[in-house]
């Protein structure tokens, strides 16, 4: 290439097998003669060659290493998951902690509770006493969770209205945590102030209760009275 | 064409006149006589725009370290030409050469003369006059804020239409060719040509038409990109590399059954290779997983090129001749930065790896690495071989030559090298939680303006052999006149 003005013609040699001529290679023998190769698969004067052996191998090592990573890496194939920890941290932490959630809460008062109680907390006088602004709801979490999980009949006077009716078991077809969502949310609706109910205190009231029947007003009151404000 | 191959003339300089073989000059084969207006006119324009983009480069490249220098004037702010620069190298320079290119090796080896070739022409008006059009709206502020399609999306339609015009239809031509064996090269130039419009119409119409969600945008510009490096501009420059070697070495391929191998597993996982630029996204966990599994898998084709390529040069002396051939010399060139690219993708998707040079100018030297010191270095070797056979002239000065290899093979290493090591250093620092201020090298700006002055004294170079060349030879043949 110095100072020739064709740079491309020098060096241009012939080889001993398919020899292309002088000139390189034309366009029609470049093709014709890799066809050939390529039907051949290998040069007939190379002999066996391991080339081939150890490529297969070494692809399969590839495919082999790709399903490895993939089955590690991909977070099960869930579109929400993003990070590659992010899964290995849910694990450490075991059962996630119980958060009372007001929405859950008043989903599920609404399915089990209002036909009586009313969707306002209210009540109805006479035949279910109110919710909202009640000492027997606001005071001690126990009682509360007894009453939802074992139900409550017998008389009851309460703001000098009387009220005979029986309240039965709703909690114990529901989950601890079910449970206490409704606690939590009744227990903060309706200008009622009162801590949340966590579902493990659901569990060791249940287990407290056992198998028995519906309590009385009297047999409640003795165990956790009314708070006086 | 063996028998008309212009350098196998006796020397001489002697302009073609009606009987070239008479006056020593190079004669023109009827099949490069069929394609020479529209490959000569894609390379023209492609000059061109090599040019436009290599001063603009400079100017960029001052910018950065001389913030006042050009100041004052919106035309001129770093957002508009950095944009601007890169779609003119890519569209304007790599696309329209590598359309060139991938034309003349489909007449060239399937051995037809190409009837219509006014149609590829016409591809390539539209492909340029919308190309200019895009410009002077990213000129005139109207950009999108996507890598490779900034041009506003009014563009595109035209591009998809001249695309298929130029390239697709060449490869319908291809269907009806006489021979009936096909060469590697046209099975990469044909996928090369299905792949780009595909990827481009989707998209346009995910990223900019009918905008998708979210993450979903950015994994569909990723696998655009991904796709456009990879499957277009390098499976193209591979298709030139797969002729070249062979043909100037006169050697035939080393393990050339393994091509076909090569050919599938890159056209497989390399579009797939996107979610691995976008390590630590909010992209769900097993589509980033399965981009660096399509990375990591590029080892197969890899390997499949390195045979092909390293062990047919190893042959033979096969190294040294490649060396003292003009072309080959370009190519090998490409060739070393192909491998050492593709090399670098498949180590930089290790997630530890990549979270340290993620945002830096690492990945801009990778990319430089693929498109530049492979694709452009391989057209230019394509050029000084495609050309003279074209215009039946020889190359006017080879000082200019090695001018042009010279300066651009220092400045590619140079700013390759930069970016790489700058990069490198300071996702490093970053990663030490260092604050920005002090991570940032005022070194690496002056070595990138540095760069950028020899990639445009090395263009002008083999421009001006180029433009010298194409108007000494207006008289060889009727349609000689187009570029």
């Amino acid at each position: 290439m110095n100072d020739s003005h064709r740079p491309n013609d020098r060096h241009r040699r012939p080889r001993a097998s398919y020899n292309p001529g002088a000139e390189g290679f034309s366009d029609g023998r470049l093709v014709e003669v890799h066809n050939q190769l390529a039907n051949d698969k290998e040069e007939p004067s190379e002999g066996f060659s391991l080339l081939p052996v150890f490529v297969v191998f070494l692809f399969c090592g590839f495919g082999f290493w790709a399903g490895l990573y993939l089955t590690r890496n991909s977070g099960d194939f869930n579109p929400g998951s993003f990070d590659l920890d992010a899964p290995r941290a849910v694990a450490d932490n075991g059962p996630k902690e119980f958060e009372p959630d007001p929405v859950k809460g008043e989903k599920l008062f609404v399915a089990n509770c209002a036909s009586c109680h009313q969707a306002t907390g209210l009540g109805v006088a006479g035949a279910f006493p109110p919710l909202a602004d009640s000492p027997w709801v606001a005071g001690n979490e126990e009682r509360l969770v007894k009453i939802i999980i074992a139900g409550l009949a017998g008389e009851l006077d309460y703001k000098g209205t009387k009220y005979n009716g029986a309240m039965p078991n709703i909690g114990a077809g529901l989950k601890d945590a079910q449970v206490a969502h409704i606690a939590t949310y009744v227990r903060q609706a309706w200008g009622n102030q009162a801590g949340p109910v966590t579902d493990a205190k659901v569990a060791e009231v249940r287990k407290a209760v056992g198998s028995r029947g519906a309590y009385s007003p009297a047999e409640i009151l003795q165990a956790h009275p009314l708070e006086t404000k | 064409m063996s028998q008309e191959n212009p350098n196998s003339r006796p020397q001489g300089q002697g302009r073609p006149q009606g009987r070239p073989a008479e006056t020593g000059a190079p004669r023109i084969s009827r099949v490069d006589a069929s394609v020479a207006s529209p490959v000569k006119f894609f390379f023209a324009s492609a000059l061109l725009w090599l040019l436009v983009s290599s001063v603009l480069a400079v100017i960029t490249a001052v910018k950065l370290h001389l913030p006042g220098f050009l100041n004052g004037c919106e035309f001129v702010t770093f957002g508009r030409l950095d944009a601007i620069q890169r779609n003119v190298f890519f569209y304007g320079w790599a696309s329209n050469a590598l359309i060139g290119l991938n034309l003349w090796l489909l007449a060239s080896l399937g051995r037809f003369e190409f009837r219509n070739a006014w149609i590829a022409t016409l591809g390539g008006l539209i492909w340029n006059l919308a190309l200019t059009i895009g410009v002077a709206f990213v000129l005139l502020d109207s950009q999108n804020a996507f890598e490779l399609l900034e041009l506003p999306r009014g563009v595109a339609p035209a591009f998809f239409v001249a695309f298929l015009l130029a390239a697709l239809w060449p490869a319908v031509a291809f269907a009806r060719r006489p021979t009936s064996h096909v060469f590697v090269s046209q099975w990469y130039i044909l996928g090369a040509s299905f792949v780009l419009p595909v990827v481009y119409l989707l998209a346009q119409l995910m990223v900019l038409w009918c905008p998708t969600n979210g993450v979903l945008q950015a994994l569909v510009h990723s696998w655009f990109l991904q796709n456009f490096l990879f499957l277009w501009l390098g499976a193209s420059a591979l298709a030139a590399v797969y002729y070249f070697l062979p043909k100037e070495l006169g050697t035939t391929l080393t393990g050339y059954y393994l091509s076909t191998v090569g050919f599938w597993t890159l056209f497989l996982f390399a579009g797939w290779t996107g979610p691995a630029t976008l390590l630590g996204s909010p992209l769900p966990l097993w589509i980033q997983s399965t981009g660096v599994v399509a990375a990591v898998m590029l080892l197969i084709p890899l390997t499949i090129t390195s045979i092909n390529f390293f062990g047919t040069l190893s042959r033979d002396s096969g190294w040294s001749r490649a060396w003292n051939n003009t072309t080959l010399r370009f190519v090998a060139f490409g060739l070393v930065a192909y491998t050492l690219a593709t090399v670098l993708q498949i180590v930089f998707s290790a997630r530890s790896l990549n979270a340290i040079v993620r945002f830096t100018a690492f990945t801009a030297g990778q990319q430089q690495l693929l498109t530049y010191a492979f694709v452009s270095m391989v057209i230019f070797g394509a050029a000084y071989f495609i050309l003279p056979r074209l215009t039946g002239a020889f190359w006017p000065s080879a000082k200019l030559v090695h001018l042009h290899f010279w300066s651009c093979a220092v400045a590619v290493v140079g700013s390759v090298a930069g970016s790489l090591v700058f990069g490198w250093s300071q996702g490093a620092a970053l990663a030490a939680a260092k604050p920005f201020a002090d991570t940032a090298h005022p070194q690496a700006a002056l070595l990138s303006s540095a760069c950028a002055v020899l990639f445009l004294i090395g263009h002008v170079a083999f421009a001006v052999n180029a433009f010298g060349m194409l108007t000494s030879c207006s008289s060889s043949t009727d349609e000689g006149r187009q570029a």
